[in-house]
């Protein structure tokens, strides 16, 4: 069985490869034919022939366009994502992998938070089903949901730094007890989701035979809902932490322009309309090897939770 | 039942939220033991702060006052500016630097032979005088014989003939140095493989310097100014030619001393600057956070921008940043160009009816507060050279249908489009403005379209714009660098296509003259005769609108690249 699953997953690890490598020709190949032209953003109304032919031949720009890939292709494979056109003299890795390391701390936080929250929220309504402090509880949290970031956070600024003087806003690294009010603007809207996923799964947990028998043994109450419902009830969980990795990284992109925080996703921004075709490529691969690894990862813990999933995927299906 | 189970949860996520901020604190107590003494001050003046609210919080709240007391005197406490600044695009290269904010950090930590002081006139910097030849191709530059990189080794004239030519090498991809240097005999030459030497700069003695232009430009000198003309120091380069650029050893009034990417920028004064150290003990850029004017309120920081929600309310005093404002008219300007080879705009009387039909002050008055300056000519009023005698065409809606009228399209006006570079979402407030006016004036509809930004300038570069929205901000301050490099007919930023015999004589003239008062005279002339043939409509000079807190001395934006920071001091006496 076990052998099945190893099998399973090489199966799935080899099919990333045909996707990673049809997602890069394609982002490629939408940069470079499109209208955008790195060469004349360095040089602005300074554009000469000359000047211009000299930086296309420093990056690679006047070679033919599948040369242009492979050799891109080629750099990959050494390590090298390329150089960016922005950041003049900056290679991608220099450019991208600090604010990839600020997004994760922050996106680790962030989720930290909102399993810390949705949570307990989701517990908490499953056991006053059918009193009003369900759908209070439920309420409230799609009510701070409801907000958007873009909103939420400058009130949380001028709340929070300006009236009450907690914090500032000086951006002081991912250390620093200022990156405290945006990590909570970032991850508030988040938490509904979770608690309501967590609140049907305790729900559904709740009406098991085994939780019948617990209570029938005489089992204390509070064991019984620690021990067998909300042990139960967070299995299903660990997929949601898989599918929400992706969507951190993505979702932090209003937080990180309002807080002034350099993450990816500003970075994604400025790489798109600055134009610098090898940022860019550099973190659509990123984040497409992130999703797929994020999806593997969900339908392997899918095998531990269900033993269907598990024995199809055996056999092979 | 579930009242011990609900205090359980309760319980999990109160200890949860502790055992964040408590890891926080871990990790900030024991970064900070890493930092450098000067700048550890602001994170921990913060995490104190943050920790005292903390127990503040739990023991009712009595020290958030005093709290906001201390920090509030804080900013003004030490002689200590801080300010903001954009990440650099590039590495800290002067011959690699091309955008304003790189470059603003690269002038205060470099130096050449000549700069610009406050009002933007050419001095002395390393070079204490200069001769120039009577036809106007060679300079000779006499350097100080005081004059100390950072690290204390004597800059000569041979430090100069080796940063010009490294600037001129192919190799290192100069992206600016044919604007500013390719005068130079044998710059373009050694740029383009075809030589290795630059001929035209010549070694005479340790202190003497010679250069040779290909022909007379009278403003050279204010090229010179720029950082791709700034000397660098080539034992340090040789040493580490990758990482050099990171404790840059320049001749500036400041040295690097920290510069975390994404985060900040600190500089030093280099006590040993020839024309005077600054009097600043740092000065802070921050590259990252909330809102600048947010931080200003919450006294992070001492200049920030007025956010354009607020412009009103300051401009108006009604906002309580009003008492802070500064504004700073910049070497900018705006206009609408057009192509004088297409129809309609190959006629001149429609250019004019256009330029006739727009009511700029009624614009500046609704849209912008009043805050931008009608621009009643193309040279800024700050610019050197600058004339108050040339006037633009005044809003005058009958005349403008008058001239339409008259003009070969009067029956059969041509498809128009106004393109400007910009995503998606409506055309700027101002051009939907200009539409109307044209709409109800003249009765052209006028279709505007937004393009990408590399894809305009290559459109704007090829001359395939019917109609433009564009901007000019100054390279070096002198007024060829507005009449000339945008209208002189041979001018690859001429992209009106405007062509004027009279035009190009005062330009080609008055390049040569070196008495400058004559010389601002033709390029009067030539800019009066520009604006009444009209393949431009100037709109407005840009403002800069600032905010700086009352202790910061001294403080002033020219508007341009001028090393600046070495005259502000900070009033800790507290007023």
């Amino acid at each position: 069985m076990s052998q099945g699953l190893a099998g399973y997953i090489i199966r799935r690890l080899l099919w990333t490869v045909p996707v990673i490598v049809a997602i890069s020709i394609l982002v490629f190949l939408l940069l470079r034919l499109g209208p955008l032209d790195p060469v004349e953003s360095i040089l602005g109304q300074r554009y000469t022939e000359e000047g211009a032919d000299r930086l296309r031949e420093k990056y690679g720009y006047d070679r033919p366009i599948h040369v242009q890939y492979l050799k891109y292709v080629q750099n990959l494979f050494q390590g090298d994502l390329g150089v960016s056109t922005r950041h003049q003299n900056f290679t991608v890795a220099e450019v991208v992998i600090p604010k990839i390391r600020v997004s994760a701390g922050m996106g680790v936080m962030a989720m930290v938070l909102v399993f810390g929250l949705g949570v307990p929220a989701g517990v908490f309504a499953a056991l006053r089903r059918g009193t009003f402090l369900d759908p209070l509880t439920i309420g409230f949290w799609l009510l701070i949901d409801s907000v958007p970031v873009l909103i939420s956070a400058i009130w949380a600024q001028w709340l929070f730094a300006l009236q009450f003087g907690w914090v500032d806003l000086t951006y002081g690294g991912v250390f620093h007890p200022n990156i405290i009010l945006p990590v909570f603007v970032m991850s508030l809207p988040g938490v509904a989701g979770v608690a309501r996923l967590m609140r049907a799964s305790v729900i559904q947990v709740s009406t098991e035979d085994y939780v019948r028998t617990a209570r029938s043994k005489g089992l204390r109450e509070q064991t019984v809902v620690v021990s067998h419902v909300v042990r139960n009830a967070l299995l299903p969980m660990i997929t949601v932490i898989g599918l929400a990795l992706p969507g951190i990284f993505a979702g932090a992109l209003f937080t990180e322009l309002l807080f002034g925080i350099p993450g990816i996703a500003r970075e994604a921004l400025q790489a798109v309309l600055a134009p610098d075709f090898d940022v860019v490529l550099g973190l659509v691969l990123f984040g497409s090897i992130l999703f797929v690894f994020a999806n593997i990862l969900v339908d392997v813990a899918y095998g531990f939770i269900d033993p269907r999933i598990r024995l199809s995927a055996a056999r092979g299906s | 039942m579930s009242n011990r189970t609900l205090g359980i949860m309760m319980g999990a996520v109160a200890l949860l939220i502790v055992a964040v901020a408590v890891v926080f604190v871990l990790v900030l107590s024991g970064g900070d033991g890493d930092d450098v003494s000067g700048t550890a001050q602001p994170a921990r003046e913060a995490s104190e702060r943050d920790d005292d609210t903390d127990s503040a919080r739990e023991t009712g709240g009595d020290d958030d006052d005093r709290d906001r007391a201390v920090s509030g005197s804080g900013i003004c406490s030490e002689n200590r500016l801080v300010t903001f600044g954009d990440d650099p695009a590039t590495v800290f290269d002067p011959i690699q630097v091309g955008d304003a904010s790189t470059a603003e950090y690269t002038a205060e930590i470099f130096g050449g032979l000549v700069t610009l002081d406050l009002d933007l006139n050419v001095v002395p910097d390393i070079a204490e005088r200069w001769e120039i030849t009577d036809d106007g191709r060679v300079y000779t530059f006499f350097l100080r014989d005081d004059v100390v990189f950072h690290n204390g080794r004597r800059v000569t004239a041979d430090d100069f003939k080796y940063s010009i030519e490294r600037a001129a090498d192919p190799a290192n991809f100069s992206p600016t140095v044919l604007d500013y240097l390719g005068d130079i005999v044998g710059v373009r030459d050694k740029f383009n493989g075809r030589t290795d030497e630059v001929s035209g700069v010549q070694v005479i003695d340790e202190y003497t310097l010679r250069i040779e232009l290909d022909e007379p430009i009278s403003y050279f000198l204010q090229q010179l100014t720029y950082t791709v003309a700034y000397v660098v120091d080539q034992e340090q380069i040789e040493q580490d030619p990758d990482g050099w650029t990171r404790q840059p050893n320049g001749t500036g009034p400041f040295r690097l001393k920290i510069f975390r990417p994404l985060e900040e920028i600190v500089l030093i004064p280099n006590d040993r600057y020839h024309l005077g150290p600054p009097r600043l003990d740092e000065v802070v850029f921050t590259l990252a956070g909330g809102s600048l004017s947010t931080r200003f309120q919450n006294d992070e920081i001492h200049i920030a921008i007025v956010p354009a929600v607020e412009l009103a309310g300051v401009l108006s005093g009604e906002s309580e940043l009003a008492e802070f404002y500064r504004p700073a008219p910049q070497l900018a300007i705006f206009y609408l160009g057009m192509n004088v080879n297409e129809p309609p705009f190959d006629d001149p009387l429609v250019r004019q009816a256009f330029a006739l039909a727009i009511d700029r002050e009624a614009i500046n008055e609704v849209l912008f507060f009043d805050a931008a300056i009608v621009a009643d000519g193309i040279v800024p009023p700050t610019l050197p050279g600058y004339s108050e005698a040339i006037s633009s065409y005044q809003y005058d809606p009958d005349r403008a249908a008058e001239l339409l009228a008259q003009s070969r399209y009067a029956n059969d006006m041509p498809r128009i489009i106004l393109t400007f570079s910009g995503g998606g979402g409506d055309p700027p407030d101002n051009l939907q403005a200009y539409q109307q006016q044209w709409r109800e004036a003249l009765g052209v509809e006028v279709e505007i379209e937004a393009i990408e930004w590399s894809a305009y300038l290559r459109e704007l570069r090829r001359g395939e714009l019917q109609m433009y929205s564009a901007g000019w901000i100054a390279d070096y301050p002198d007024p060829e660098n507005f009449v000339g490099k945008l209208f002189a007919s041979e001018s690859r930023l001429n992209h009106s296509g405007y062509a004027n015999d009279r035009v190009d004589a005062l330009l080609d003239e008055a390049a040569t003259l070196q008495d400058q008062e004559a010389r601002y005279r033709l390029y009067h002339e030539a800019e009066q005769i520009i604006i009444d043939d009209a393949p431009i409509i100037p709109t407005f000079w840009t403002v800069g609108h600032y905010l700086v807190r009352e202790c910061v001395q001294n403080w002033v934006d020219p508007g341009t690249i001028v090393p600046k920071y070495r005259y502000i001091e900070i009033d800790t006496s507290g007023e």
